[in-house]
């Protein structure tokens, strides 16, 4: 209900929902106490290798990836932004 | 001592059996007796026995992979039968319209990187192809994302042209959500679609597999099928809460859509390549046993017949010196 005016920030930043869901997932496993917080954190370990064809050639850099925030710090900042944005809401809520 | 043997036979027949025919030696064992080059009393098995040394180790690696693939199926079943939640209520609500006219089109062909697993890949690559024709036309087009090695190595020999992405290493670590959509979240910006079409094996049980297609829809497509009626007329009735319009809707939900279908068929794809492994694994250590049997039966044979030549040149010798 509060994130609803959330939605135009991160689009207009470049992210997809899949982007934006995958951020608050590791804001909210970044919550959790210490046993449980390392074990949720390998859970979202990112590893593959992705190349892209054009005209039946690969195309130069052939990129790995080996962890979730590769080039999201600014997508990041501007969530953290929509998270307090709606940690505010909600308080205003109650 | 047994290598002292052979090597003292090995003198014996050298000469003979080195010098006129040394493929036919070579083969002798696997040829009837008659093949033996002339001359020769009897065969060297030396080359049975390594042979079947070779089988036997062969065997032991065979029945290694089996173990290794039903351990590790055991762990990813549980997770492919869990994912299945996943999709479910996505197609409950945007329906599975696998005959929808869409003008680009991305088939998305999963496969393993490893082989050793039966036909699953070339199923899935052989599904891609009948599909990619299927959906040809005019003013159509048809490309590829593909994930894995295999379907790579086929798909690059005779469909270059149609490449869009090639995904690979995805195994490394063990499969997780935040991977897969991650996955799914760079296709989704590196490819233009109308309609992604993923081709996968679904596992049903450890021997057999469903190749199986899901469609996902671009949020435009699903609104002018929602207009046009049909099965997806009753994505009307739903009311939307909050400020957002339909079209943001659709569009977040057809990502989300896409990231936990691709999530359930990575894994259970991966289901599918450990079972078929597995299977496969088993009937070439079977496979590898019957060799066995042979071989044996063979060198056994063979020894025999020299023992009883031997034997047949003492006692005939004996009785000419009576005589």
């Amino acid at each position: 209900m509060a994130s609803n005016a959330a939605v135009p920030f991160w689009r207009a930043a470049g992210m997809t929902y899949i982007s934006y869901s995958n951020i608050c997932a590791n804001l909210v496993r970044n919550c959790l106490k210490e046993p449980y917080k390392t074990e949720a954190l390998t859970r979202e370990k990112v590893h593959f290798s992705i190349s892209k064809w054009t005209d039946g050639k690969p195309q130069k850099p052939s990129k790995h990836f080996f962890g979730l925030f590769r080039s999201a710090f600014t997508s990041h900042l501007l969530c953290l932004f929509c998270m307090k944005n709606l940690v505010f809401r909600f308080i205003f809520f109650y | 001592m047994a290598m002292a043997a052979l090597r003292r036979e090995g003198r014996r027949f050298a000469t003979p059996l080195i010098s006129p025919r040394p493929i036919a030696a070579i083969r002798s064992p696997f040829l009837s007796e008659e093949d033996a080059p002339l001359g020769v009393r009897s065969i060297s098995t030396q080359i049975v026995r390594n042979r079947m040394k070779s089988v036997k180790n062969i065997q032991k690696i065979t029945k290694a992979m089996k173990m290794v693939a039903a351990s590790k199926l055991r762990a990813i079943q549980v997770k492919a039968e869990n994912s299945r939640g996943l999709w479910q209520p996505f197609t409950a609500l945007l329906g599975d319209t696998p005959t929808v006219d869409a003008k680009k089109n991305v088939i998305v062909t999963i496969s393993s990187d490893k082989g050793l697993c039966g036909g699953i890949n070339s199923t899935a690559v052989k599904i891609s192809k009948s599909l990619h024709k299927l959906n040809s036309g005019p003013d159509k087009e048809n490309k590829y994302v593909i994930l894995g090695e295999k379907a790579k190595a086929i798909l690059v020999r005779d469909s270059k042209k149609d490449i869009e992405l090639i995904i690979t290493e995805l195994q490394k670590n063990p499969l997780n959500y935040t991977q897969v959509s991650v996955l799914a979240d760079d296709i989704l910006k590196n490819v233009e679609f109308d309609a992604l079409r993923i081709i996968y094996s679904k596992f049903h049980s450890v021997v057999s597999f469903l190749p199986t297609m899901a469609t996902v829809l671009s949020p435009e497509l699903v609104e002018r099928e929602a207009e046009s009626g049909g099965k997806l007329g009753e994505l009307d009735s739903y009311e939307i809460e909050g400020g957002e319009t339909k079209g943001e809707i659709l569009q977040n939900l057809a990502e989300f859509q896409f990231s936990c279908v691709m999530f359930n068929a990575v894994l259970e794809n991966a289901c599918s390549e450990q079972g078929a492994r597995m299977s496969a694994m088993d009937s070439s250590s079977r496979n590898a046993g019957e060799m066995l049997d042979r071989l044996t039966l063979t060198y056994n044979r063979t020894r025999q017949a020299s023992i009883t030549t031997e034997l047949i040149e003492i006692i005939s010798g004996a009785s000419a010196l009576e005589g």
